[in-house]
């Protein structure tokens, strides 16, 4: 459905957005394309959709050359962006109804579809109002529908929970998949939420810094990484820390070792067995552990094997996609409605990460959250447990008060640095919860 | 093209529509200049070598283009929310027009001043302008508002892709509106101006476009000055909008 050979596009403020970038795409798969804000997920799906030119490479999407034949992709293709492409003040009938002449649709071709997607994302009820009565889920679910009203075969979804609860998250990654099982409908995802690629996805590719680090199933990709993963997070890297590393690389159950800002992630067969040679190993070096989780690998172990500890780096380069703002944003130094736009991101998805996904699920996406828990379970239940657990390495329970305070204090300097970030990469790609919670940054 | 553009403007009428009240509130300002200016300049009348008799006479066609100019310069403003919002880019990943984009936009914007300068041609006519209220002079007058509302609109489309911001496009409105218009004889004959303005005025389309409306909406109606002007206007009008179809075209990145 999809050939990208050797894409390269370079915005002329900006570094390499999408740097020599493979990526093929089966018909009726969902592939997603997972990786950090400014790895260059918005502009390969720019591309693809013919919104954006490039520099050099090869794009065929649903067999034609987007830059010799963009009219025939763009009839092929339905694209649903970061931001919602509807009318907030039309009814949501209204909306699809436009949208179908957009796309030079017979009028009673329309009248039909629209019922079809109304029923299908049980919409009907709602189809007569304005946009701006609907809730956050109900726009995307128009939002999908919109791009679906000419039938495509192939749906990009860029971003396409961002923002949401997690319920509403939820209800759509149920359509989405209907949408591939059922209409056979072939779908590029993007998403920085592992957890969304994990059970969305038929294959995952990791985008780091423009380029595909590697792309296989989820399952694949995680068996790469056998055994369990330990993590075990410290005050400071010291020489202490650096030493314990160094012997813990000579252990053999130590099966790979890898470091991430202060957190020491280490893979080994039987995790609950190796917790107290581990410990001990600690002891004996004057590494003071402050935390230590154990876990089945997940999509996180994945990402940080194939992307190692730049992350921060890439993050850095942003998503130049949005050349026109960064003119201005740059000599400014933020705008009115800059600021404007990235208070209302945190209000949009600040309570996404903060009670939902990982506290309640227990297995989310990054394992060191569950604080409640953590104190209460000692070595032996967390071994029992198959989902994630978080265990007290010290076993003093005055401790596990202090910890919840040290997350704080990171996250709290990350935010910051994202802030920061927020200032140059704005606006396309800066979700603010991504430094913080999906995958903890190196530093 | 044709259809894509009509169902576009379509759906700008019915948000228009929708609210009502904004297409009012731009209405409020032009009613202030045409009452205060109307009290303001009346004795001006009284020099030597004054056209009209009444002022108000005079003014009505300054205003009316006024009203155009305050109604359409903003015209690209919520063409850059609608990019922001990623509207913008939901249709240009479809077949639509490219042209019909824009021009859908411009022509919203043009319906929007005529209905809000029969609005004042009203409250003049009530206010006692002495009009020439002729359908086949009202209907040339519609013709120069339309071009001047296309104009506008165009220029403020192809400003808002040009600078991409907000701030900087209402400050060019600004800097286009107020200036332009005093630069013209919205506001006193080019008898009273100092000869430097007059030969700016020369060179402004709004001159124009209030010489035209004058020579037929009010006093004796004279086609032969009505002809000149609006020749202008139609050039100025059909470069305005090529250029705002042009900055549109370079939006892909």
């Amino acid at each position: 459905m999809i050939q990208v050979r050797a894409l390269t596009k370079v915005f002329p403020q900006g570094p390499k957005a999408v740097d020599e970038l493979d990526l093929t795409v089966n018909d009726g798969e969902i592939l997603g394309l997972l990786g950090p804000n400014g790895a260059g997920k918005t502009t390969t799906i720019r591309v693809l959709s013919t919104l954006c030119g490039f520099d050099s490479g090869s794009v065929t999407v649903a067999g034609h050359d987007v830059d010799k034949e963009p009219e025939k992709v763009r009839q092929s293709i339905g694209l649903v962006a970061q931001n919602t492409g509807i009318d907030y003040f039309l009814t949501g009938r209204e909306n699809l109804e436009l949208q179908g002449q957009m796309y030079r649709m017979k009028k009673a071709d329309i009248k039909t579809r629209i019922e079809e997607l109304a029923n299908y994302f049980e919409l009907s009820d709602s189809l007569d109002r304005t946009v701006a009565t609907y809730s956050g889920g109900m726009r995307r679910k128009l939002d999908i529908a919109t791009a679906l009203i000419h039938r495509p075969k192939l749906v990009f979804l860029d971003e396409p929970t961002l923002g949401l609860d997690i319920k509403s998250r939820k209800m759509l990654w149920n359509y989405i998949e209907k949408l591939n099982k059922e209409w056979g409908i072939t779908i590029l995802l993007t998403t920085h939420y592992l957890e969304e690629a994990d059970k969305l996805a038929d294959r995952v590719a990791i985008i780091n810094a423009g380029q595909i680090s590697v792309v296989d199933t989820p399952e694949a990709l995680k068996n790469a990484i056998s055994g369990d993963a330990i993590s075990l997070s410290f005050e400071k890297r010291d020489a202490a820390c650096q030493q314990y590393a160094a012997a813990l690389q000579q252990n053999a159950h130590v099966k790979d070792l890898m470091w991430q800002g202060n957190n020491l992630h280490i893979y080994v067969d039987r995790g609950a067995d190796c917790i107290p040679e581990i410990t001990a190993l600690a002891t004996q070096h004057g590494a003071r552990i402050l935390t230590l989780g154990l876990s089945r690998p997940t999509l996180d172990d994945v990402f940080l094997r194939y992307t190692g500890t730049s992350m921060e780096g890439s993050a850095d380069d942003g998503d130049s996609g949005d050349e026109w703002w960064k003119q201005w944003a740059g000599k400014g130094g933020g705008g009115k409605w800059e600021k404007q736009w990235s208070e209302g991101q945190q209000e949009g998805e600040g309570g996404d990460w903060q009670g939902n996904d990982w506290s309640q699920e227990g297995g989310g996406d990054w394992q060191g959250n569950d604080w409640s828990q953590a104190s209460a379970t000692d070595t032996n239940t967390a071994a029992e447990q198959p989902r994630p657990a978080q265990q007290d390495a010290s076993a003093q329970p005055g401790q596990a008060d202090k910890k919840p305070e040290q997350t704080t204090a990171a996250t709290q300097s990350e935010a910051d640095q994202s802030d920061a970030q927020d200032q140059k990469d704005w606006p396309r790609d800066s979700g603010k919860e991504w430094p913080n919670k999906q995958w903890p940054s190196d530093k | 093209m044709l259809a894509d553009t009509w169902y576009l403007f379509n759906k700008f009428m019915k948000i228009t529509i929708r609210m009502p009240m904004w297409t009012l509130f731009t209405l409020v300002q032009p009613l202030i200049w045409l009452v205060i200016f109307g009290q303001l300049f009346k004795n001006i009348t009284q020099l030597p070598g004054f056209p009209t008799e009444n002022y108000m006479d005079f003014f009505v066609p300054g205003v009316l283009i006024m009203t155009v100019l305050f109604g359409s310069s903003w015209s690209g403003v919520s063409l850059l929310r609608e990019i922001q919002s990623g509207t913008v880019d939901k249709m240009l990943a479809s077949p639509v027009s490219r042209v019909a984009i824009v021009l859908s936009r411009v022509l919203h914007s043009t319906a929007q001043v005529v209905a809000q300068v029969f609005i004042m041609l009203l409250v003049a006519w009530i206010l006692g302008a002495q009009l020439n209220l002729n359908p086949i002079y009202l209907i040339l007058t519609t013709l120069v508002i339309i071009l001047l509302g296309l104009c506008f609109a165009s220029v403020s489309n192809g400003f808002a892709i040009m600078l991409q911001r907000e701030e900087p496009l209402v400050i060019i409105g600004n800097l286009m509106t107020l200036p332009l218009m005093f630069f013209s004889t919205a506001l006193v004959p080019a008898s009273f101006m100092p000869g430097w303005i007059e030969y700016i005025s020369m060179a402004n389309p709004i001159n124009y476009a209030v010489e035209a409306v004058r020579a037929v909406l009010v006093g004796e109606p004279n086609l032969g000055a009505f002809v000149m002007p609006f020749i202008i206007l139609l050039v100025v009008t059909g470069a305005a909008l090529w250029w705002a179809v042009a900055a549109f075209n370079t939006l892909r990145d």
